[in-house]
Parts: structure tokens; sequence; C-alpha cells
């Protein structure tokens, strides 16, 4: 096969494994709450920059911080749907977008206050280092980047099939109603879904940080990617996450090597809107469709 | 189709006085502003039309927006057409495009039909983006934007323009408020199995008021491309414009007549007297305030005027199965 397309396909799989990293959190509150968190993308800059101040401060290793940001994200996000979502939940969905929205605006906003506009950058003695293939070149930190989707992927799905909490929320995801007449404690398990999402793409917004640049107005970014992603492997099916993150990653790949990068963006709204008419529950067909 | 009179008066007290506006303030900077208060009204109240009333939560609205600009900004600038002309095409195109989109993406229900509006304006911005360096060709000019014509126009000749759309978005509004495809909106909104199963053609209402709203939204695209004669995709297709279109009518009251016109001329007052120095400020305190309308008052400025002129005893007793 041509090198370059093999190197195409191998950035576009890597890529991919960036997106399902982050997306996973998207798709667990939706499939759960039927929320679509239009503040997703916040959530991957608070968790690179809690990663980049670490690093900034102390010289902390962005690797090391994956427990920080994630714990930080796990508040964050069990706080917002304890204190502000949870009411939303028996009304109509415009008001939970609109809500996240909101919360984007804060949070982002703030973020640009508080850290200003400029673009930031986590340079580790690794960052730019790569692993030479039968003439493939290989992004190191990319490569870790991709096994930790994997592990994310992998630890929510085992968390949610089988443990007593896991359970509990798959429960609540089928039939609100007949949990809490179980015994479910159906607030706290919304809390807690959301923290956990929270925590997924806190984890993953660190794992970013020595990979692409860092700003606060980077999250509308990420939460479209993510809406992208999750459109494509099925609204909160766990494992299409990783699907879908290799499909788009591979296509806006071979669309960058091949044209232009302005075309990839257009291909990837473009699978996706297409996506919607034909497959609105993924292209497993295992996801949620309205 | 009957509209009382209680409702017709003040809409016409309204634009009677935005009508004599111009001719007591002699401030360009006024003129100016209130035109800006007024093309939000007209914006907000396009995708009230749509949204609003049926439910269906539109993120894209701004796509017509950009197309209404794109093509008054070519016919203008290539074709040398006049003014007028550019916004009837416009309004053409406009609607041309929003009758395929319509009739595919309005079978979506819920967050689907909004990430689907939402992916078709920001495909349309990437293609107008990278169209001409992918073809080769010299037509939407990417990035680098379209000047139009430079105009000898002060901001009055376009304040009475965005006036005269405005007021017929209001007339638009004045017909749901009375007519049996009102009562298909809001029956869509309310539940669409039940509309569908009562006989009206729930697929034919919704789709009117997205050609309504694409239409008015396209000219309102054209006008402001003459407006501040330069215009770039990253610009007319901004997601931000389609953000304050929803948040202005939610905040005002969804589905109502008044919501978007007072939604729209209180952030704008905040907006601008907050200014450029505090823009990170008034996108915080926009958020806040969204946050608040949705946790304390989900229909709206609107909602809670009825709710207190109710309590109090002045306002019409609440009809219907709404709870209090």
């Amino acid at each position: 096969m041509d090198i370059v397309l093999l190197q195409a396909i191998i950035n576009g799989v890597l890529l991919g494994g960036l997106y399902a990293a982050y997306s996973a959190g998207f798709s667990l509150v939706f499939g759960v709450m039927g929320v679509v968190n239009l503040a997703h993308g916040e959530m991957v800059m608070l968790g690179a920059f809690a990663s980049y101040w670490m690093f900034e401060l102390y010289g902390l290793d962005p690797y090391l911080c994956l427990p920080l940001s994630a714990t930080l994200l796990f508040a964050f996000g069990y706080l917002v749907q304890r204190l502000l979502i949870n009411r939303m939940m028996g009304r109509p969905h415009i008001m939970s977008y609109l809500l996240t929205f909101g919360i984007h605006l804060i949070v982002a906003n703030t973020a640009v206050k508080l850290w200003t506009h400029d673009f930031r950058t986590v340079t580790t003695a690794y960052s730019g280092s790569n692993i030479s293939l039968m003439g493939l070149t290989l992004p190191s930190a990319r490569l870790v980047t991709f096994g930790l989707a994997l592990a994310v992927v992998a630890a929510l799905w085992f968390y949610l099939n089988h443990t007593e909490n896991g359970r509990a929320i798959k429960a609540t995801a089928m039939d609100k109603e007949t949990a809490r007449l179980m015994g479910v404690p159906i607030h706290h398990i919304y809390a807690l879904t959301f923290g956990i999402g929270a925590a997924a793409t806190g984890l993953a917004g660190a794992s970013l940080s020595p990979i692409t640049v860092i700003y606060p107005e980077m999250g509308l970014e990420y939460t479209i990617t993510a809406f992208c992603v999750v459109v494509l492997g099925g609204m909160g099916y766990m494992p299409g996450v990783l699907c879908g993150g290799l499909i788009l990653g591979v296509t806006q790949s071979l669309a960058t090597t091949y044209a232009t990068a302005g075309i990839s963006m257009a291909m990837s709204f473009f699978i996706l809107f297409v996506m919607l008419l034909v497959r609105p529950k993924g292209v497993l067909g295992r996801g949620l469709a309205a | 189709m009957e509209i009382s009179r209680k409702v017709l008066r003040p809409v016409l007290a309204f634009f009677l006085v935005v009508a004599l506006l111009p001719c007591i303030i002699d401030s360009d900077y006024l003129v100016r502003f209130s035109a800006a208060i007024l093309l939000w009204i007209g914006m907000a109240g396009c995708w009230n039309l749509m949204s609003g009333y049926t439910g269906y939560i539109d993120f894209g609205p701004v796509v017509y927006f950009g197309i209404g600009a794109y093509i008054t900004g070519i016919s203008m600038s290539q074709y040398g057409w006049a003014f007028p002309a550019a916004l009837a095409l416009s309004a053409f195109v406009g609607v041309l495009v929003a009758l395929p989109m319509g009739a595919v993406t309005l079978r979506l229900k819920g967050a689907y039909f909004a990430i689907a509006t939402f992916a078709f304006a920001e495909t349309l911005k990437q293609i107008i983006l990278e169209f001409d360096r992918t073809f080769g060709v010299s037509f939407f000019q990417g990035s680098h934007g379209i000047t139009l014509p430079l105009t000898a126009h002060d901001n009055t000749f376009f304040y009475y323009w965005i006036m005269a759309v405005t007021t017929l978005v209001t007339v638009a509004h004045l017909y749901i408020e009375g007519s049996r495809f009102g009562y298909g909106l809001k029956a869509v909104k309310d539940s669409e199995k039940g509309a569908q199963s009562l006989g009206v053609n729930t697929f034919a209402v919704k789709l009117g008021a997205y050609l309504t709203s694409a239409g008015f939204l396209s000219i309102f695209g054209g006008i402001e491309a003459y407006w501040i004669s330069y215009i770039t995709p990253a610009d007319v297709f901004h997601v931000h414009k389609t953000v304050q279109m929803v948040i202005m009518t939610l905040l005002g009251g969804m589905g109502t007549l008044a919501g978007p016109a007072v939604g729209a001329s209180f952030l704008t007052i905040i907006s601008e007297i907050l200014g450029e120095t505090f823009v990170e400020y008034y996108l915080i305190l926009v958020g806040a305030i969204v946050v608040l309308v949705v946790m304390l008052l989900p229909e709206g400025l609107m909602g809670a005027y009825r709710d207190i002129r109710r309590r109090t005893g002045a306002g019409p007793k609440r009809r219907g199965g709404r709870k209090p």
C-alpha cells in the first residue's frame, strides 16, 4: 500500500482515539439522561488547564495529572448536575440545552477573564517525539492518548455493567420510575452519571495538553466534534464512541491529506448531517433515537 | 382570522413610534442603535416563528442570514443588481434552500433536529470558505470576504428597510396568533401525534413556519450585508447570531408575540451599555441570565408579566390545562 495513504490512515486512527476519549462522557450523559451537554467542551478545557497549571507551577508531568483532572471534573460535574440540571429533568429537553449553553458561556468567558485569550502549550521532554516504524511516523503522545481512550471506554463499560452503581445508572436510563420504585436514588444517580462523564472528559482533556494548544475558548469546537462522534457511533452507546471516533478521524485525516483542512471540516459536518437523516441510531444501530 | 383589539393596539402604537423615531431624534448614533435593536427584534422574531411556536429547536437559523448576505453581496458587487432586487433574490434563494432542508430535517425530533440544523449551518459556512480554493474559481472569495458597492445611504435608510421587514415578521406573528395555521403550530408544540390525529397536517404547518422564517432571515442578511458593506463567512454564519436569536426569544418568552421584542431590546441595550470593553462580562452575564431564566422564568419575561397580572387580578383568567 502507498505509504502516504497508510500514514494518513494511521494518523486518522490516532486522531479517532483522541475523539473517542473526550466523547465518551458526552455519550454517557446523553444516554442516561437525554441531556445534550453543550458545556461538554468546557470540561475538556478545564481538564486541560488543570494539567497545564500543574505543569507550569509545579512541573508535574501531564500524565501524572490525569487523576487530579478527573477528580476536579468529577466534583464539578456532580455539583452542576445536582444543583442545576437535576431541576430540569421533568421539563422539555430544550430547557436542558439552554441551561448547559448558559453554563458554557459562563465557564468559557470566566476562563477568558482569568487566563486571557492566549494560546498555551505544555512542552514536555517527549512532546514531538516520534516512533519510526517501517517508514511510518507514530507520535508517542498520541499513541498514549489512544491507549487511554481504549482504557476509558473499557472502564466505563465495565463500570456500567459490573458494579452496583453502574447497574443503577443503567436501570435509571431504561426506566427512571421503575428504578425509583426499586429504591434507586435517581437524583444522586443522575449527579453521579454526570460526574463520571465529566471525570472521563477531564481525563481526556488533561491527556490532550501535551498534544494540542490550550485556550479558554477551545471548548465549543470539542463539543461539536463530540456531537459528530456520538451521532456516528450511536447516542448513548458506549463502544459506539470508538467506532464514531475512528470513522471521523480517518475521514478527516484522508481529507486533510488529499484535499485541505477546511474541506475536512465540511466533510465531518456533512457526514454528521447524512447520518442523522439516514441512520440516526449510529453506524452500529445500537444508539438511542428520538 | 381575528385578532383582538387588545393585541393590535399596542402593536400599532409600537410601530407608529418606531416609524416616527428618526424624525424626532437627530443623533445618528441613536438611529443606528435603534436600527440594531429593530434588526434583532426581527431576527429573534424569525426564530420565534419557527421554534418558539412549534417547539422544534432550530440551532442553525443563521444559515439563511448568511445565504441572504452572500446572495445580496454577490448580485450587487459582481452583477451590479439594485439593492431591492438583490433582496428579493436573497429571499427567493433562502426559501429555495429551505424547502428541501426543511422537508428533510423536520422529520427529525428533539436534539436530532437541533444538531442537524446546526450541522447544516456549519457545513455551508465551511463550503463557502473553501469553495473557491477547491474548485479554483473566484466566486465566494473564501475567507477574504466580499466588499459590497459603497452605499450612499445613511443609517436612516437602513433603519426604514429593517423596520419594514420587522413589521412583516410581526404581521406573520399576528397571523399565527389568530389563524388555523397558528393553532396548528401550537398543536405541534403541545402534542404532535395528537395534532395529527385531529387532522392537522403537521408536516405542512412546520414547513410553512420554517420557510417563512428562512425567507425573512435571508432578507435581514441582505440588508445587513449592504449596511456594513463587507461580509465574510466567519461573520455572517457566526454561531453567536443563532445564539442571540435563541436567547433573546427565550428571555422574552418563547411562542409569544411580544417575547422577541422584549428580549431583543433588553439584551441589545445591555450589550451596548457594557460595550466592547466588557465583552467577556457581557457574555458571562448572558450566560447567567440564561441559567436564571431557565431555572426561574421558563416562560420568559412575558410569562412572568402575565403571572403578575393574573395574581393581581388585572389580567385575563388562565384558560386551558397549563398548571399554574
